[in-house]
């Protein structure tokens, strides 16, 4: 190729770039990449990560969707310039071409450019960074802790909230919307993630250090998360929901969270199951208020008999939608529909209704009882137990009888 | 070539048993059957050597992701429990990762670096030897764990303290971490031969300038791995303690910050992404200039990037720690560099392109593989620079997105890269070409099949899936057709596919094995100094070394420009240029000789291993062997004595010839 070719060449690589660049078929090729790939999404997903639902998923979206674009754009730049040159340039008895070395000047422009577009990305992520990393605004705070395989919520004394006794609960996050909530993460075992895509990114729990997350919803309604730091054979089990509740009700859930606890009615089904509680249960899982025969609390030991050191409150258990770390349903299917996919403005008032008697999930909770690790993948063979020196990673067989288990879920759905 | 040298006009051997000179550290002198293969040294054995293992833990992994996507084709899938499948990928990224794709680097390196450079061996020929059997050791160490107990389950990241004995009660992960260790020196002795190999024994007039771009991309990884190798040794070192000496560098109980282990890991971690892909990008950049008959476009840009993401590839581990909680500094930081690494990552991917933009473009399956690469890579390359975006990778970090962004690099850069090269080469190396036809449709299997397969995990993890989950459930899908069952149903559709497609591979490599036709001495009309020698290549590569004027000295013997049209015309062929290197061939080669110890040495190290899981007392049995190799290797006479072979009067020509023959 002569040099006039080579110039030509060359400049009509800079013009089609330039070109493509242009602002009007990079909205075209935007849209039509975005659509294409919306098209092709599953509708709802519940974990979706381009549909925030809080301010500081906000942020991160605002950040992410021009990213997105531009490396779309990038993308199909070289693709079109690969597709191109393979059908201008294919052999047809054309001369070997002029050994050219390359052109610094060309190169050195293809160089910049890229790192410029890059800066401005990276202002904009810096910001994004220190917005997303701010503790100084927080209205709210949950510890929130990591365990095989489940979240353990704990809610320090905040008198503004009506929290004047700490709350501790499991699976569901329950928060107000519009208030700024700061997690406190940690982890009692091994390291896991928590993530509620709806409402920021993840953040790891980690044994032995506390990391903040901050969330904040804008409406109520349930938004699901899952584990994302691999965490051992039921990794895939361990989820989470955040639900965010009215201001208003959610004060109703914290006057509820803090009740009393009412014994079951005398010579109830749901008496005899306290009593096989208080018998299996009590030994790893606490419920706050709960006598013993002699009139003694009955306090929970979970860190005599699992690993990790401690197993789920079960104080207002029913209050919950899902039990085992959220991998089960409380709710039966028409029940939990009804709830779930409620509009914004009356989920609360269905959430707080907690779990009756007819709603209630009998198949799942059953079967837990009589196997739990049948159900999920746990390190509960006694046989592989001599590194934990016994103790249990998950909840065990406990060879409950029918019976006994009837009695149990009988007393459970008095734990409202 | 240091002290083991022979020379090569006695090289035909007698089928007697050597003679007793040195008793029992006598060199051994077969040149054919099976102990030609177990104690050479020479580096093209050696290449071949790891080219099968590779290709051997390639199925191997290979079926382990089937597996993978068995189980995930449908909601709640049962074809592995959540145990099985916890080991299941964390071997299959084990396998692919320091059993397949850094072998087969390896296994070109050491095939087409000498070659490359005009030289007859590498450095040092006996560790080299070594490299070699370690890895193959450490590679069966590694997988006899899943007839021992069971194999390591904690992901190839094996973050602690989820690899601790309490959390892995198994020895799976006790195999994963004595046999990467050991695999470990095979690196770290394969980077030191190299490098002093490219620095030394390059031919006259080739400076580094006029290095081949494939040596000098592996030149990168090698110096990579000497740097990035003793990082993760020391972590691994840390990990077998605590795991069988009840040390507590990782046990939160005792004040450990188990990010210690991570920081670790991904220093090492991250470089070793470029130590999987550079390899490729040498490739690929070998093979574009040949099959556009025109130079890489801006040589030294390449090289240049080339090292310059060597050196930035240190200091961007911390991106895979974005979720760890490092503080909002350190983040940004990381995603700085981060995108910085972008850059020189680009610069390649212009250079490909206008590599072939005016060229003469011949579509070869080699070439194909090459423009796959291309545009793939680019693919994975973007969704990286999309991580870059810390606050965005928060949402996007051990999701499905993350899975689709590597697969894209590793099998859309590195993989199809491997590819290229393995059409291009194999005329080189086997003397036969590879079917075209054939070729042709395991690339567009190939292709079709790793997008079905890693395409829709793009929208997988952008819509919520996480990474490493034995089931995924119908709650967390979404509705519609295009929910997660769908995607994923399609991904598994993908990988077989894919699988089809290197079934085809090694379906073209017998039905080449068993074609008598021979391949032209030069196929591709290539660039480079190790087309300038017979295919496969004499043991002793060069009968000449040739003196280098020109980067793609090859072709610049073929052709001259023309000074009125600037078009190439050819003055030579690549016979006359063979002819006239015989004629001026060198009277006396020196060749290393072959070697019992490498072989010995390597084996002892998984013995002592092996006792340090089950039984101290065969710990002590393999370091008596690791001893005695060592003081066998020492000792051992720097040349077969002359009495050991069959004296051979003819002329040094004829001699000559009968190498290239055996």
């Amino acid at each position: 190729m002569n040099h006039s070719a080579k110039h030509l060449y060359l400049k009509h690589l800079v013009t089609s770039v330039l070109r493509m660049v242009g602002k009007k078929s990079r909205t075209l090729f935007g849209v039509s990449l975005l659509s294409f790939i919306a098209a092709s999404c599953a509708k709802n997903a519940p974990q979706d990560t381009w549909q925030p639902k809080g301010p500081n998923a906000k942020i991160i979206d605002d950040l992410q969707q021009p990213v997105f674009a531009v490396a779309g754009v990038i993308g199909l730049i070289v693709a079109v310039a690969v597709i191109y040159s393979v059908l201008k340039y294919k052999d047809r008895g054309q001369p070997i071409p002029e050994q050219t070395h390359g052109k610094p000047a060309l190169e050195i422009t293809l160089t910049i450019i890229p790192a410029l577009i890059l800066a401005v990305v990276a202002v904009f992520t810096f910001g994004a960074i220190f917005k997303l990393a701010k503790t100084d605004d927080t209205e709210m705070i949950i510890n929130v802790t990591g365990q095989q395989w489940w979240w353990e919520y704990d809610y320090p004394v905040q008198n503004d909230f009506g929290i004047t006794q700490p709350i501790i609960s499991s699976g569901q996050l329950v928060l107000p919307v519009g208030t700024k909530v700061l997690l406190r993460e940690t982890s009692r075992d091994v390291i896991h993630s928590y993530w509620i895509p709806a409402l920021n990114g993840k953040r790891d729990a980690v044994p032995g250090r506390i990391q903040t997350l901050r969330l904040e919803a804008d409406e109520p309604g349930i938004f699901t998360g899952q584990c994302t730091e691999f965490c051992g054979l039921s990794h895939a089990n361990m989820r989470m929901e955040a639900v965010a509740l009215s201001k208003a009700d959610f004060a109703k859930w914290v006057a509820n969270q803090q009740a009393a606890y009412v014994a079951p009615a005398k010579d109830s089904l749901a008496q005899q199951g306290e009593a096989v509680f208080l018998n299996q249960c009590v030994r790893c899982h606490q419920v706050n208020g709960l006598m013993r025969a002699d009139g003694t609390p009955a306090i929970a030991a979970p860190d005599e008999n699992v690993w990790s050191g401690s197993a789920p409150n079960l104080t207002h258990l029913m209050s919950r939608n899902t039990f085992a770390g959220a991998s089960f349903d409380l709710l039966s299917k028409q029940c939990r529909d009804e709830v779930w996919n409620a509009p914004s403005d009356v989920i609360g008032t269905k959430y707080l209704a907690g779990v009756s008697q007819d709603c209630l999930n009998q198949k799942d909770l059953r079967s837990w009882l009589r196997n739990a690790p049948e159900m999920l993948p746990m390190y509960a063979n006694p046989t592989q137990l001599a590194a934990t020196g016994g103790k249990y990673r998950g909840m065990p067989y406990l060879a409950l009888s029918e019976d006994d288990i009837s009695k149990l879920v009988a007393y459970l759905l008095t734990l409202k | 070539m240091a002290i083991m040298e022979r020379e090569i006009e006695v090289i035909t051997p007698i089928t007697a048993t050597p003679s007793s000179t040195y008793g029992v550290l006598k060199r051994p002198v077969a040149a054919t059957g099976w102990r030609a293969w177990v104690f050479t040294v020479d580096h093209k054995k050696l290449g071949l050597m790891y080219g099968v293992t590779a290709m051997f833990f390639f199925i191997v992994g290979g079926v382990e992701a089937l597996l993978i996507r068995l189980q995930l084709a449908a909601p709640n899938g049962k074809v592995l429990n959540a145990d099985l499948y916890n080991q299941m990928f964390t071997m299959h990224a084990t396998t692919m990762v320091f059993l397949f794709v850094m072998p087969m680097a390896a296994g070109f390196a050491n095939y087409f670096i000498p070659l490359q450079i005009g030289a007859r061996d590498v450095a040092f020929p006996r560790m080299n030897a070594l490299g070699f059997w370690l890895l193959l050791f450490g590679g069966i160490f590694i997988n006899l764990s899943w007839f021992l107990g069971g194999a390591a389950d904690g992901g190839w990241f094996m973050y602690a303290p989820n690899s601790g004995p309490v959390f892995s009660p198994t020895h799976g992960i006790d195999f994963w971490a004595f046999g990467l260790q050991i695999a470990g020196i095979a690196s770290l002795t394969g980077a030191i031969n190299l490098i002093v190999t490219v620095l030394n024994m390059r031919a006259p007039g080739m400076t580094l300038m006029k290095m081949p771009i494939f040596t000098w991309m592996m030149t990168v990884v090698q110096f990579l791995l000497l740097f990035a190798v003793p990082v993760i040794t020391v972590a691994l070192f840390l990990l077998s303690f605590q795991r069988n000496f009840g040390a507590r560098f990782f046990d939160v109980a005792a004040g450990a910050d188990p990010l210690l282990w991570q920081h670790l890991f991904w220093i090492f971690g991250h470089p070793e992404v470029y130590i999987l892909v550079l390899p490729s990008f040498g490739i690929v950049s070998e093979v574009l200039p040949v099959f556009s008959r025109k130079p890489l476009f801006g040589y030294p840009f390449v090289v240049f990037s080339g090292a310059a993401i060597g050196f930035v590839g240190w200091g961007v581990w911390a991106h895979h720690m974005f979720a760890s909680g490092l503080g909002p500094v350190s983040v940004a930081v990381f995603s700085l560099t981060t995108m910085a690494i972008a850059v020189p990552t680009g610069v390649k991917i212009i250079n490909w392109t206008l590599t072939m933009w005016g060229g003469k473009l011949v579509f070869s399956t080699a070439m194909k593989f090459s423009i796959g690469l291309i545009v793939l890579f680019t693919v994975g390359g973007l969704s990286g620079v999309t991580h870059s975006v810390a606050p965005s990778d928060t949402q996007q970090t051990d999701t499905y997105y993350i899975v689709a962004h590597f697969h894209y690099v590793l099998f859309g850069g590195g993989v199809l890269g491997i590819f290229s090269g393995l059409y291009y080469w194999w005329p080189k190396m086997f003397g036969k070409m590879l079917n075209e036809r054939l070729g042709n449709w395991n690339f567009w299997l190939m292709v079709i099949g790793m997008n079905l397969t890693f395409g829709p995990m793009h929208i997988l993890g952008l819509q919520g899936q996480p990474r490493r989950m034995y089931q995924f459930t119908n709650a967390r899908s979404g509705e519609g057709l295009f929910n997660f069952a769908f995607w994923n149903l399609v991904a598994s559709i993908g990988s077989f596919v894919l699988a089809v497609g290197i079934l085809l591979f090694l379906i073209n490599v017998v039905i080449t094995a068993r074609n008598p036709t021979k391949s032209p001495l030069d196929p591709w009309n290539a660039r480079s100094l190790e087309w300038m020698t017979s295919n496969p290549p004499k043991e002793h590569n060069f009968d000449v070394i040739p003196t280098v004027h020109h980067l793609d000295e090859f072709f610049h013997r073929k052709y001259e420009e023309d000074s009125a049209t600037h078009t190439m015309r050819q003055i030579a062929t690549a016979e006359e240029i063979m002819a006239e290197q015989e004629r001026n061939a060198d009277a006396h080669i020196h060749m290393p000789s072959p070697s019992y110890w490498p072989v010995v040495l390597a084996f002892g190290l998984p013995v002592i291993t092996f006792g340090m899981i089950f039984s101290h007392l065969i710990a002590v049995f393999g370091a008596i062997i690791v001893f005695f190799a060592a003081f066998g290797w020492a000792l051992e006479p720097s040349t077969a004595p002359a009495s050991d072979f069959e004296t051979n009067n003819s002329a040094p020509g004829k001699a000559l010839e009968s190498v290239g023959k055996s």
